[in-house]
């Protein structure tokens, strides 16, 4: 897509893919961090670490086996917290330990029968061995993101208020919740490849977190969030080829930076000292 | 028909080794202000959440504006009104109070529709009826517990709804303010809308025909029309005896 501007044709494909996972999910943890539900970045990272672990057993297509078993994860996380009772954060805890056990189960067998396999890539992120069709669906999910976040605005901020108060103002709640788990199981499952299940957390969590250092309302979030991380990981890309640096730890460590930096120039948190 | 129907309902919460609503019939017609009180861990709370139906009844049958509460409760949320009793909103919580008020329109508006002038003006209006013209764009985390609790109340305003609970809604404000929204949910009874009121203090009650019910360990042990100054005393002397009857019990 952006063969125009970038000859080199790895560094055009590492700089999409890039650019579409970090505004997936940056927007989708701007959803998840305000709902307390950061974990789920966790779960859903591990749960599909344990799916192409399981698909590289299976000789099968380690992505889609990545999608199909967060998806299933997704399913679960749901039902279990409104049977169980438990809060949320525990169902995911319960289920990120499930799937690192599968992961590292399967991937200690195979070392064992000696068919030994690179979990590396998975764990840590690879983007100069993409396929356009994963650039493809990686930019389907952004859309889907974009276009769920447009659809439900209302429902989503209500989510983001106070559960129990929008479940008592007749929003469909429930709904609404599984759609989004959903889509962050797609998302999470399709940036495996790129940032890895360790970094995923951080395209979640950490641009959501930037944009609350300055934010005062919802909507500025959603635009803060995903600008910065489309910048950062751009700049991550860039200078991840000039100066041969892995590139995704690089975007990781950028992106914690600019969180130090809001931090510290956060005007949210500055108390007025001239006030009598 | 009336407008609240529970006949024989029971309520449990998951995990709980008895049910906390044992056997709760109870009518509300149009146009009734209802005063449920009770001591602490009566079920009124419960009884609330049964009938909008964010907790489901185990049997008997409820029905709420002429809808099934357990197999229409999105339906009838959209339509009851529910202050509740306790909440915490972050001071970091990034919507305003205007915004707040909005959502109460959310469940009503259905999925996906955006809100238009109507819900606009219903916010406008709730707003101003209850005096928080001020605080509209103040974010609601740092409003005081007294200003959160009005613009809970407006939220619930700005609903339109076709019946009213509220649970301990004045427990944070001052006299002045329950008296002003006292009058408020007067005039909404004038208008139809029956308001069920959770309430351990009863200063400033409407000069209207008050319904009574009184709730002892999940049970209904008054449930009578009286005159606002009886109610404190009626309360007492429930609770009171039942306090006897359990003495008596165990001995
Ligand atoms: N989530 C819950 N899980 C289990 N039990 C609960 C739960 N909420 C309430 N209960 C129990 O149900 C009973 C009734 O509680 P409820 O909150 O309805 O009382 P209440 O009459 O509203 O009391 P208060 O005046 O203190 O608000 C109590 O014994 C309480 O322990
Ligand atoms: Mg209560």
């Amino acid at each position: 897509m952006l063969e125009w501007l970038i000859e080199n044709n790895v560094v055009c494909h590492a700089l999409e893919a890039m650019i579409f996972a970090s505004i997936a999910c940056s927007i989708l943890g701007v959803i998840i961090s305000r709902m307390r539900l950061s974990s789920i970045g966790f779960t859903m990272s591990h749960a599909a670490f344990a799916g192409a672990a399981l698909g590289m057993f299976l000789g099968a297509n380690t992505q889609m086996a990545a999608i199909a078993f967060s998806m299933a994860v997704a399913a679960l996380i749901g039902p279990v917290s409104d049977k169980a009772k438990m809060a949320a954060d525990a169902t995911l805890g319960v289920l990120f330990a499930m799937s690192m056990a599968v992961a590292i189960f399967l991937i200690s067998y195979m070392e064992y029968m000696g068919k030994g396999l690179s979990a590396s890539s998975l764990l840590f992120g690879d983007v100069v061995s993409l396929y356009r069709e994963e650039i493809y669906a990686l930019a389907a999910v952004c859309g889907l993101t974009i276009i769920f976040v447009l659809a439900f605005y209302k429902e989503i901020s209500a989510l983001m208020f106070n559960m129990k108060i929008a479940e008592a103002a007749g929003v469909r709640v429930k709904l609404v919740y599984y759609i989004l788990l959903f889509i962050i199981a797609l998302s999470v499952a399709l940036s495996l490849n790129i940032v890895g299940g360790l970094l995923i957390f951080v395209l979640l969590v950490t641009p959501a977190s930037i944009a609350g250092q300055f934010c005062f309302n919802v909507r500025s979030m959603f635009i803060v969030a995903p600008t910065v991380a489309l910048f950062v990981s751009a700049f991550g890309v860039w200078a991840g080829f000039e100066f041969t640096l892995p590139v995704a730890p690089l975007v990781a460590l950028l992106l914690t930076g600019v969180f130090a930096l809001s931090v510290m120039l956060s005007f949210k948190r500055r108390i007025n000292t001239k006030i009598h | 028909m009336s407008i609240v129907e529970l006949k024989g309902i029971y309520t449990a919460y998951e995990g709980g080794e008895k049910a906390v609503i044992k056997d709760l019939s109870l009518r509300v017609e149009r146009g009734e202000y209802v005063v449920i009180g009770g001591p602490n861990s009566a079920g009124k709370t419960t009884l609330l959440e049964s009938i909008n139906g964010l907790i489901k009844i185990t049997h008997g049958s409820a029905s709420v504006c002429g809808l099934n509460v357990s197999s229409q409760a999105d339906e009838v949320r959209r339509r009851v009104g529910y202050v509740i009793q306790n909440f915490y909103f972050d001071p970091f919580t990034p919507f305003t109070v205007e915004q707040v008020v909005m959502m109460g329109r959310f469940g009503r508006l259905g999925l996906m529709n955006r809100p238009g002038r109507a819900d606009y003006d219903a916010a406008q209006r709730a707003i101003s009826l209850v005096g928080i013209e001020d605080l509209a764009h103040k974010t609601i985390g740092t409003c005081s517990g007294g200003q959160q609790q009005k613009a809970m109340i407006a939220h619930n305003i700005a609903k339109e709804p076709e019946v009213m609970m509220l649970d301990e809604p004045f427990s944070n404000l001052d006299f002045v303010a329950r008296e002003y929204l006292q009058g408020v949910f007067k005039r909404m009874v004038r208008t139809g809308v029956p308001i069920l009121m959770v309430a351990h203090a009863f200063d400033g009650l409407p000069d209207i025909p008050i319904h009574l019910v009184v709730m002892n360990q999940g049970r209904i042990s008054y449930d009578r029309n009286c005159r606002a100054e009886e109610v404190e005393g009626i309360i007492r002397k429930e609770c009171g005896v039942s306090e006897n009857a359990r003495v008596a019990d165990r001995k």
